[in-house]
């Protein structure tokens, strides 16, 4: 996947830049960026995109006077295919945006275009206490045979989904609800475009799955929110409508053990992950 | 385990040196290892694994994860269904584990500084060349990578950049509270959130300020070294060089001399002139001096170097460093006038020593006197601070 997108401009200064992930060694690697723009200024590309291995990174470039490209994916990638991404990219912005940079004004609307192109990975985490039926929410997804057993997840479990949604690949992140391991909530929902949180629909579980929802909203402002109330076939369940007034949160019912909910919860997941790309764009 | 060492001829014929060997034996020898980066979008991806056909599940890869998040160990034993694993991760290399399975027989209490150091040698391979990672060399013959030396804590500094900043505070005031620095470090940066105990880390690891409580009141930063980067003669190289290898001596020295003393009108290298200007060329070349010592495999090999000319073999077999790297690194320092290259001999030397040393900041005590008498430091601190200096600057002297 594309993990970096950098411009720069005549003297080297950056004109735009995009990081997708967290990259260890993020100071170390602008740097080699930036001095990759400028001994490229010394050489004639004539417009082709080329591209080196660096460590586990590749790094493909290309000059349009003045400005100079450079992407960073992973090496396990299709070239190909990042070079078209990279071909469209540059496109749009020498047709639309380039004078706004050549004049040192705000590139109002690129940051969408870029994300349109270069997002290819969708993560959507899942979220919520131990037993609340997350691994089954998955399953359901992934149109798999159901477990009626609470069998905890260790960890994380990362499945992906086999439906593709503009271009994208969707990748599950099913987080362990037990005590145990929310140590690991806040870091692994780091970089998630969706977060559902789901309740098992009894008062005490969705009051306390309010807390969820401020660490998402804390650790990842931009991310789109929803709420689950699951369990709706049990006589303890509260509303949807409560569920989702508690937590303050759109919020939609659920029986994860029903197969018959699968295709209403793709929808539901398909529609925030457009509504996700909407809201980053207007921010 | 067993422990010998082997006696040498090297490719000159002229000299015999000797290193141990240690031999391991198999059962010793973790059943499997793994290299492991954790990836925000994707999770836990096994970058490489040995044997090729051994398999980690998500669970327990899980669980050696979490371990981590728990505490701050680099290298963590665990049992899991009866089975004893091994994982190292580390604040140098973040999102990366290395997890090795234990044989039954294994010890591993004896062994703690082998696993961190093969981990460490794994993790700063996987940065410069992911592919050439040969983890079966690694655990059979038992290389390592050394934990930072003293010097490269030193060099460390300029490389986190509040860090640096925050010595440069120091070399004025001496000695400030935590708070006051952290204000004046946030006013800098421009921004609220610094987190002052990992900038003063830097600082602290290397000796180079100590933080203590005045009675009771404020915690405070002092100064208690400073720090000099610059170029030494490689006088033990050449030394060495005289004695066992006379086909290149002469030459060597002129290179030396080259560099330190050139005939006039040039002017050698003289790193005791002061400094005025930010961007005088001696400026630049003390980051460069950093910059050799901070980096790992550069370090390695400029140590290997500091006793005498050495081929690119016999460093890579003494550094236990693959040779693509070693004679990068070469390649590195000649371009730095760090190392030279006699080709005819396949041999290479030290031409100047980057070298980092601390010397006592005395020149803070009339400011640290004037900052009392105009009531801007605490009698006591001021007070403490000189007994710092005095213990640390009185018995030995580095
Ligand atoms: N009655 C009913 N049971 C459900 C429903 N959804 C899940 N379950 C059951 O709830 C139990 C726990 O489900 P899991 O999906 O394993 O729970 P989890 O949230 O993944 O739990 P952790 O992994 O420990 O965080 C299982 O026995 C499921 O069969 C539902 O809608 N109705
Ligand atoms: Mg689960």
């Amino acid at each position: 996947m594309i993990r970096g997108i950098y411009i720069l401009g005549q003297d080297g200064n950056m004109v735009y830049s995009k990081e997708y992930a967290t990259t260890d060694s993020k100071s170390a690697l602008i740097e080699f960026v930036v001095s990759l723009a400028e001994f490229l200024s010394s050489v004639d590309l004539e417009q082709k995109t080329e591209s080196m291995g660096l460590s586990l990174s590749r790094i493909f470039y290309t000059v349009h006077n003045p400005f100079t490209f450079v992407f960073v994916a992973d090496k396990a990638d299709d070239a190909a295919q990042i070079e078209e991404r990279m071909g469209q990219i540059v496109e749009i912005f020498l047709k639309d945006f380039a004078r706004l940079a050549e004049a040192n004004q705000p590139l109002d609307g690129f940051e969408a275009k870029v994300d349109e192109i270069a997002v290819t990975m969708v993560k959507v985490a899942i979220l919520g206490y131990a037993g609340v039926g997350k691994t089954t929410t998955l399953h359901l997804l992934r149109g798999e045979t159901l477990p009626l057993i609470h069998d905890p997840t260790i960890g994380v479990s990362i499945k992906k989904l086999p439906e593709e949604v503009q271009n994208a690949n969707i990748v599950l992140w099913d987080l362990a609800g037990q005590s145990r391991f929310s140590i690991l909530w806040a870091k692994m929902i780091a970089n998630a475009q969706v977060v559902i949180i789901v309740t098992d629909s009894t008062l005490e579980n969705v009051l306390r799955s309010k807390k969820l929802v401020s660490l998402v909203k804390e650790e990842v402002p931009n991310a789109k929110v929803i709420g689950i109330a699951n369990k709706q076939d049990l006589p303890t369940a509260l509303t949807p409508e409560r569920v989702g007034q508690i937590l303050g949160v759109t919020t939609f019912e659920l029986v994860a053990i029903d197969i018959s909910y699968r295709d209403r919860l793709i929808q539901i997941i398909r529609k925030a992950i457009l509504e996700g790309k909407d809201e980053s764009k207007a921010s | 385990m067993s422990y010998r060492v082997l006696v040498k001829e090297d490719s000159s014929g002229s000299n015999i040196y000797a290193w141990p060997v240690f031999l391991i034996l198999v059962e010793e020898m973790p059943e499997a290892v793994f290299i492991v980066q954790y990836d925000d979008y994707q999770g836990f991806l096994v970058k490489k694994r040995h044997p090729s056909t051994s398999r980690l599940d998500e669970e327990t890869l899980n669980l050696l994860h979490v371990a981590h998040e728990e505490g701050d160990e680099e290298l963590r034993l665990h049992d899991l269904d009866n089975r004893r694993y091994v994982s190292f991760k580390s604040r140098e290399y973040p999102g990366w584990l290395v997890g090795y399975v234990l044989r039954e027989e294994t010890d591993f209490g004896p062994n703690r500084e082998l696993y961190r150091g093969m981990s460490r040698l794994m993790l700063a391979l996987m940065q410069v060349s992911p592919e050439g990672v040969d983890l079966n060399s690694i655990i059979r013959h038992e290389r390592t990578l050394p934990e930072l030396t003293k010097e490269q804590r030193l060099a460390k500094i300029y490389f986190t950049p509040s860090s640096a900043l925050l010595l440069e505070r120091l070399q004025e005031q001496g000695v400030e509270s935590a708070r006051a620095l952290n204000l004046w470090l946030s006013n800098q940066v421009q921004t609220d959130n610094i987190n002052i105990k990992e900038v003063v880390r830097p600082l602290l690891e290397s000796g180079v300020v100590h933080v203590e409580i005045i009675e009771g009141k404020a915690e405070m930063v002092f100064l208690l070294r400073d720090i000099f980067g610059y170029r030494a003669p490689p006088v033990e190289s050449l030394l060495n060089a005289k004695a066992y290898m006379p086909h290149i001596s002469d030459t060597y020295e002129g290179y030396v001399k080259d560099f330190f003393s050139p005939a006039p009108p040039a002017k050698g290298y003289n790193p005791t002139i002061p400094i005025d200007e930010p961007d005088s060329p001696i400026m630049e070349d003390r980051e460069r001096v950093f910059e050799v010592i901070h980096d790992n495999f550069n370090y390695i090999v400029l140590e290997s170097l500091r006793d005498r000319p050495k081929s690119t073999n016999m460093i890579s077999e003494e550094t236990a460093l693959p040779k693509d790297i070693v004679s990068d690194v070469l390649g590195t320092l000649e371009s730095e006038r760090i190392a030279v290259h006699f080709e005819d001999e396949k041999m290479w030397a030290l031409v100047t020593d980057p070298t980092i040393k601390t010397f006592m900041p005395e020149y803070i005590l009339p400011t640290i006197a004037r900052r009392v008498s105009e009531k801007k430091l605490d009698r006591d601190a001021a007070r403490r601070y000189l007994q710092l200096l005095m213990e640390t600057w009185s018995e030995k002297n580095d």
